[in-house]
């Protein structure tokens, strides 16, 4: 990998990013309405969600980690093929593994900055009550970004997969939501019965309990970050083979 | 030295054949056409020669290499409908694919937006160029790496007159420069103005290939002189072949053939002798489009 390459690409990603005030403005307002309306269900108690505010912080995390790069990855991929601009890349040194690279890079640092907005919205209007050390801040910013590196290869797989950008959307919804109520997240697994086993299978429950193992539980983080670098290398290295470089 | 070689080249899609075992070279310099309708296998041609396809069979090499093992910093490829980061600005554009390579193979970004006569957009979004802005640009970020060889595929599509003639002066000015240039078109005027040889392609088959002006020659027929005549073409034709200049008819029209431009003078001399009157005359001379229409049978 050649550093220069990932960094004109991710500064023209950067930049393309920035002049799309629609984009910028549901990257960071979703997640803000999520924790004023989960704050709220929260605190009034009862139902599913009986845990305290703090407990949460690792779904809402969860929420960003995996939607924006599935999302943005996936109606990327399927853009780039209808606007040949893969064919072009193939073309130029660049290559897979540095394109991908790049893009999480930046999905890296748009979803760490909507994650500190998270983080400042329960703390100061949810009234959560979470450990932020250096450590625990240090392990959630890498868990943020091992995660999206995982996302981004798995929204590179569904934009190869799919015909068109609206697709890819409709892809991304279907898969992101479900996976993110069954990752240990807002629903504990206790609640799925036969199911819950399942739940060790996904990438997402592995980072939910690494950032509440640090975050809120004080339970061990290097076992699931461990796990959740697995499987973000595996589908890294998926999504970076799958993109259309070539027919 | 051959820059761009094809040897038996077949690629199937299941059982669609979109090339047929095409073989060809482009020599250093040259600018070479390739010509086809659409769905003829010039894009595919086009992607096997470049390495963005593999071929079921046969084949190809650039720059003497398999398509895979060139050095990418000596190509450049404008794949047909290819529409760059719509956000960004010339410059953004040209110094982002210019990023792409080895700093010692690029050319200057700002003089190269220059070049192209962009110097007046070189803060304006992609999306906000005219389309022959547009259409520079996107050749402009084809040769940020000063390529050696630069593959065009169908650059003048879909965009105005005004664009066209600005992309061929470009594709001129790289000819004069030595650049090889394979273009993809199917606009016959384009291979004319700008291409030194032309390959007709139909159903994914090389049907001729050759110097532009020798492939009309060989297969667009003479020229010709049409009269529309005032009376009967039919009794025209009878006075005039009586005379001794031949004329056949064609409808309600008297046609000359082989008339070549410093023989019209005389063909209208024979039928005002002949007292033959006329409203209308045309002189034609067959290019391209004749030899490839005869060639590929669609007309």
């Amino acid at each position: 990998m050649k550093a220069s390459r990932i960094r004109g690409e991710a500064s023209a990603e950067w930049r393309s990013f920035l002049r799309k005030p629609a984009a910028v403005f549901f990257t960071f307002v979703f997640p803000a309405i999520l924790v004023a309306l989960f704050a709220a269900v929260v605190g009034a108690g009862g139902g599913f969600f009986e845990e305290p505010q703090g407990y949460y912080f690792a779904g809402y995390l969860a929420f960003v980690v995996l939607l924006t790069p599935l999302s943005r990855l996936s109606s990327t991929v399927a853009r780039g093929r209808d606007n040949r601009r893969f064919e072009k890349l193939a073309t130029t040194p660049l290559t897979r593994a540095e394109w991908l690279a790049a893009h999480v890079a930046v999905n890296g640092a748009l979803i760490l900055a909507a994650s500190a907005l998270i983080t400042l919205l329960l703390v100061t209007i949810g009234g959560a009550s979470l450990s932020l050390t250096p450590v625990s801040v240090a392990v959630t910013a890498a868990a943020v970004v091992v995660a999206s590196a995982g996302f981004c290869g798995v929204g590179a797989l569904i934009g190869r997969s799919v015909s068109s950008q609206d697709g890819a959307i409709a892809v991304s919804n279907g898969v992101g939501f479900p996976v993110l109520f069954l990752s240990d997240t807002f629903v504990s697994p206790d609640v799925l019965g036969a199911g819950a086993p399942a739940v060790e299978l996904l990438p997402l429950t592995h980072f939910s309990r690494a950032v509440r193992g640090v975050t809120f539980a004080e339970a061990g983080f290097v076992v699931p970050l461990a796990v959740l670098a697995a499987f973000s290398a595996f589908f890294f290295a998926a999504g970076a083979y799958a993109l259309p470089w070539q027919e | 030295m051959e820059q761009v070689e094809a040897d038996g080249l077949r690629k199937t899609y299941g059982e669609t054949v979109a090339l047929d075992g095409v073989s060809l070279s482009v020599e250093e310099g040259e600018v070479f056409a390739l010509v086809g309708p659409n769905g003829a296998g010039k894009t595919t041609l086009v992607r096997c020669l470049t390495g963005t396809a593999r071929p079921t069979d046969g084949e190809a090499r650039l720059l003497g290499s398999p398509p895979d093992e060139t050095n990418e910093a000596r190509v450049a490829v404008l794949p047909q409908e290819f529409s760059p980061p719509e956000r960004l600005t010339p410059d953004e554009l040209v110094g982002y694919y210019g990023s792409l390579y080895p700093d010692e193979e690029t050319r200057d970004p700002d003089a190269l937006v220059d070049e192209m006569g962009l110097s007046k957009a070189r803060e304006t979004r992609y999306d906000d160029l005219s389309g022959g802005q547009k259409s520079r640009l996107k050749v402009a970020v084809s040769l940020v790496n000063d390529p050696d060889v630069l593959f065009l595929d169908e650059p003048t599509t879909g965009i105005d007159p005004e664009g066209r003639e600005d992309v061929w002066g470009v594709v001129e000015r790289l000819a004069a420069e030595g650049t090889t240039v394979f273009l993809t078109t199917h606009y016959m005027r384009e291979v004319e103005r700008l291409a030194d040889r032309v390959a007709l392609i139909s159903e994914g088959a090389i049907v001729e290939v050759g110097e532009t002006d020798a492939v009309v020659r060989k297969h667009a027929g003479e020229p010709r002189l049409v009269v529309r005549t005032v009376g009967p073409a039919e009794e025209a034709a009878e006075t005039v072949s009586s005379d001794g200049a031949g004329a056949r008819v064609d409808g309600d029209e008297l046609v000359f053939d082989g008339v070549e431009v410093d023989g019209i003078g005389d063909a209208l001399d024979a039928l005002d002798a002949a007292a033959i009157e006329y409203d209308e005359v045309r002189w034609r001379e067959p290019g391209l489009e004749e030899a490839y229409l005869r060639l590929t049978g669609e007309r």
